[in-house]
């Protein structure tokens, strides 16, 4: 467990800062950078550190639903429906986390940061899925107003088996590696199931709550979380991710995206590094 | 039959709308409860150096940011079963069942040390 003094406090203040506003520049939740930050930089043990950061995942979803709600745009129904699969998932990589060496945990997330790395460079020119408004959304479907478009978005979920499969990976690799696992469920949903973007997105971010809830409380219930090192991290983040939604010009993500894939490259090959030791 | 089906159709979209705003609530509520906990706890310790208060406040504001999404769960559960939408009352009991299990893991593998 690492030493709280106030200059740490203040850098994790910081940090937490630039992974909010990175986070909702990217529409990611910011993990992806905060657990390699506090485990390659600061030394922190991986547990502590994907603790920390899994505390910042449940106050951005918390946050960023409750703006949302109303709008139509989360699918609460299809969200609660996968929560089941994610929140299994997630139960299972919090136990499992608790037995599996630091190193294998860094080789790990050195792989998905690889992946995470490719889904971004993949999706630099987003696409969205045109539908016809008059067709019937079923139980699982959904119906939104969008902004740009001034129309009305409808869509039915397809492939709901592989939405579920991958929110149980999702919510493994989360209490695993401390991260949202929006970056796996968003593109799964998006590309495959049939959800327009934003929908898929707002869903995600809605359901990360829960799947973070069932591993943040297995480390903090194991001891692993630090409580003032994850409140100066959640306070950075809230502040980050408010100032990103605020002056963050969508304009440029195409470069930040590009920028952060290369970042996660050299993550992933420390954490190869540092784990085949 | 026709007209029960009508009702039944219109009953959960109300519900559904009834739903997001509650939920909304809860999740508002949780953040802004947790996050005043959190840096008022975190104020303390920077500059008195922390003591019993602090410890109580981060710990105050860390349960209550955990508890949110279980809340909204609860809540979820309870909208269904009053809208006797019971498929979806099962869904959202089962992930209260995980997260609970996640608790009593927790406990557990704290009394192993």
């Amino acid at each position: 467990m690492p030493v709280v003094t106030a200059t740490l406090t203040l850098i994790i203040f910081a940090a937490g800062t630039a992974a909010g506003t990175l986070g909702a520049l990217l529409g990611l939740g910011g993990g992806v950078f905060l657990v390699p930050f506090f485990n390659l930089v600061l030394g922190f043990p991986f547990s502590a550190s994907a603790a920390i950061s899994l505390t910042t995942v449940i106050a951005t979803s918390s946050t960023v639903s409750a703006g949302r709600t109303g709008k139509q745009l989360i699918n609460m129904k299809l969200g609660m429906l996968l929560e089941v699969a994610t929140a299994a998932g997630s139960f299972l990589g919090g136990v499992t986390a608790q037995f599996v060496s630091q190193s294998v945990l860094q080789k790990l997330f050195g792989f998905v940061a690889v992946i995470v790395a490719l889904i971004m460079l993949s999706r630099l020119r987003r696409r969205n899925v045109i539908l016809d408004p008059a067709a019937d959304p079923g139980v699982l479907g959904g119906r939104f107003h969008e902004d740009e478009s001034g129309g009305t978005v409808t869509y039915r979920v397809k492939r709901l088996p592989l939405a579920v499969v991958a929110s149980f990976v999702a919510g493994n690799v989360s209490s695993l590696l401390g991260i949202g696992g929006g970056i796996i469920k968003v593109p799964v949903l998006n590309a495959w199931c049939g959800i327009p973007l934003r929908a898929a997105a707002a869903t995600s971010a809605f359901m990360i709550g829960v799947t973070a809830t069932a591993g943040a409380t297995i480390y903090y219930g194991h001891g692993q979380l630090e409580p003032t090192l994850a409140a100066a991290a959640v306070l950075g983040v809230q502040l980050g991710s408010w100032g990103g939604m605020r002056f963050g010009a969508a304009a440029s993500a195409k470069w930040l995206k590009i920028l952060m894939a290369a970042a996660l490259f050299i993550v992933s090959a420390m954490m190869f590094m540092r784990g085949g030791r | 039959m026709s007209a029960d089906r009508g009702s039944g159709r219109s009953a959960p979209r109300a519900g559904a709308a009834t739903l997001e705003r509650t939920v909304g609530t809860v999740l508002r509520a949780g953040v802004i409860a947790s996050s005043v906990c959190l840096a008022v706890g975190l104020a303390l310790s920077l500059f008195t150096g922390g003591g019993v208060v602090t410890g109580i406040l981060l710990n105050t504001g860390i349960v209550v940011l955990l508890a949110t999404p279980v809340v909204r769960v609860i809540v979820s559960t309870v909208q269904y079963v009053s809208e006797r939408d019971w498929a979806f009352a099962t869904l959202t009991f089962i992930v209260l069942l995980e997260l609970a299990a996640s608790a009593i893991a927790a406990l557990v593998l704290n009394r192993r040390g």
